[in-house]
């Protein structure tokens, strides 16, 4: 038998070196790159393209001018706006789900599942399918006598995409968190309030806070760095942060610049982490919101 | 129920919710009907066939990149699951000097977009001297599961209390023999299903396999992106079906042996205690 006596500390000692080795990989597979980003951000390029250590600002210089300050913008806010319907709509998906659909609940949360198990750039094609000139959605209106629209290319089929792309990430910890919601809160919210309108606002919301938050980030900050749904929907004026990173990096670009704009990409991150933390500030730890 | 409203009334909740489902499942039925599609048209339906999919299955290239990602997911999702369980453990129960820093860093990647952590990784190997190839995929892919596995774990390893091992420690099991019939039987479907999340992440990953991967041959995702870069063809809807099919048997697969193992665990306890 184990000492009681001082077991605490060395017991400590051994659960932390199963630590080690996860600890260990991701610091220099994750912290390490990440400072290098930083690094190199404030350095130049030689002549064949090649990252040089530096200090100057000319890369941020470049992302805050003119037409990459414009991208930056429109970036955050499809990112916004993507978020927003995603929440709308997984709200009410995870509330029928959960509250409605009896045993349908895990059938529906099911089918939301199989629909984000399809390949993300199958879905983005098939998406081009839909919408493209001649594609379904214009022969339906053909045949309905209407006029043909031009789809792709727009800001609107890029959201679309957006939402379509990420909205399984919302209704999941939403379904959690409100299958976690005791019923009788609401049918008490409802003997206080009285009208549906304010026992949502006022109950079933606050209590249902962690997943609101907790699905806004997974869908928020992938749409920030996504590059393949604007790429393939959207035309050369809908273009996000991410299509210009990536042809910093794949393209004969400039490794600096596309550092500095992944470094934007992180502030930008961090920024949302730390409003989301002081708005939860003795409400729990931000840790919590993950599913 | 007496109150109504637009809040609390389940048939505008309904429609909202098959309207979703619709929006979702619109692009996977179109994909799906077209895949078996005659021809090359990919607006009008001219009688159903095979030819994608044998199209696919005759395609060299296309199969040894998907045998290629089979074998990525394969071995990232052991890997990451090895190491995202025991950090998971190992922030609950180790020394905060170590753990408290792994948490935050385990969170931080799963919220930073795989864009700046692609981009990261591409600059540490070519930083490095570290040519891309399946390799640096593998260890890329191992990182980004990691901490969804240590997320999925962790978030069940908080509802244990330590209070039951201890119990087993004062019957006289020792700490590792505690941990193994108290902690490990309750972990263990989460263990699975962050096994099955973490094959899913890299079977189907794009844009950190975009970043890591060599000239030799891509992984499916990629190879599928090199495809609709140079225009469209029916192909990718065949791969789309196969790739949906595959993953849903897995995933079918997996849950029913999770539940297996569950019911013979349980089944093993209630004669422990009886016995």
């Amino acid at each position: 038998m184990e000492p009681i006596q001082g077991g605490l500390a060395s017991s400590r000692r051994q659960w932390t070196a199963l630590l080690l080795p996860g600890s260990v990989t991701l610091a220099a597979l994750f912290l390490v790159p990440l400072g290098m980003l930083v690094v190199y951000s404030f350095g130049t390029t030689d002549i064949v393209g090649r990252p040089q250590l530096g200090l100057t600002l000319d890369n941020y210089r470049l992302v805050f001018q003119g037409y990459n300050a414009s991208v930056v913008v429109r970036t955050v806010e499809y990112a916004l706006v993507a978020t927003a319907c995603c929440l709308v709509l997984g709200y009410a998906v995870a509330y029928t789900a959960a509250r409605f659909a009896g045993r349908w609940g895990g059938a529906i949360v099911g089918l939301v599942t199989v629909s984000w198990l399809v390949d993300y750039l199958v879905r983005i094609y098939a998406w081009k399918q839909l919408l493209s000139d001649g594609g379904f959605v214009n022969q339906t209106l053909d045949r309905l006598g209407l006029a043909p629209v031009s789809l792709t290319g727009t800001s609107l089929a890029v959201v679309a995409g957006l939402v379509y792309g990420y909205l399984p990430l919302m209704v999941l910890p939403l379904y959690a968190s409100l299958k976690d919601l005791d019923p009788s809160v609401i049918d008490a919210g409802k003997d206080l309030f009285g009208n549906p309108r304010q026992t949502f606002l006022h109950v079933t919301l606050p209590a249902t806070r962690q997943g609101v938050i907790g699905g806004c980030l997974l869908v928020f900050l992938p749409v920030l760095g996504d590059f393949a749904t604007a790429q393939f929907l959207g035309g050369p004026s809908n273009t996000m942060i991410g299509n210009i990173i990536s042809d910093q990096f794949v393209a004969s670009g400039s490794q600096t610049f596309g550092s500095a704009l992944a470094v934007t990409l992180i502030v930008l991150l961090v920024l949302c982490v730390a409003i989301t933390a002081v708005a939860q500030r003795g409400r729990g730890r931000v840790t919590e919101v993950l599913p | 129920m007496s109150a109504s409203g637009t809040f609390d009334r389940p048939r505008f909740l309904w429609v909202v919710t098959g309207l979703t489902l619709a929006f979702l499942f619109v692009p996977v039925v179109v994909v799906t009907v077209f895949s078996f599609n005659s021809s090359a048209s990919l607006t009008s339906l001219d009688g159903a066939s095979l030819r994608w999919y044998r199209a696919f299955f005759d395609d060299v290239d296309l199969l040894a990149s998907l045998r290629l990602s089979v074998v990525i997911a394969l071995v990232s999702s052991v890997a990451s699951v090895v190491l995202g369980t025991l950090v998971a453990v190992g922030i609950r129960r180790g020394t905060r000097f170590i753990g408290g820093p792994t948490n935050g860093s385990v969170f931080l990647r799963v919220l930073t977009p795989e864009t700046a952590t692609g981009v990261a990784l591409l600059l540490l190997f070519t930083q490095l001297g570290i040519p891309l190839s399946t390799t640096t995929v593998v260890i890329s892919h191992t990182v980004l599961c990691l901490a969804f596995v240590a997320v999925v774990v962790g978030s069940r390893l908080a509802l244990l209390s330590p209070q039951i091992e201890e119990a087993a420690m004062d019957l006289g099991a020792t700490r590792l023999h505690a941990f193994r019939l108290v902690a490990l039987p309750v972990l263990w479907p989460s263990i699975v299903a962050a096994g099955l999340l973490a094959f899913v992440i890299s079977f189907d990953n794009f844009i950190t396999s975009f970043f890591t991967s060599g000239l030799g041959v891509p992984p499916l995702p990629v190879r599928i992106y090199g495809m609709l870069k140079f225009g469209v063809t029916p192909v990718v809807n065949a791969i789309g079906v196969l790739m949906l099919v595959g993953t849903v048997v897995a995933v079918g697969l997996a849950a029913l042996l999770a539940a297996q193992v569950r019911r013979l665990r349980g089944a093993q306890l209630e004669e422990a205690a009886r016995g």
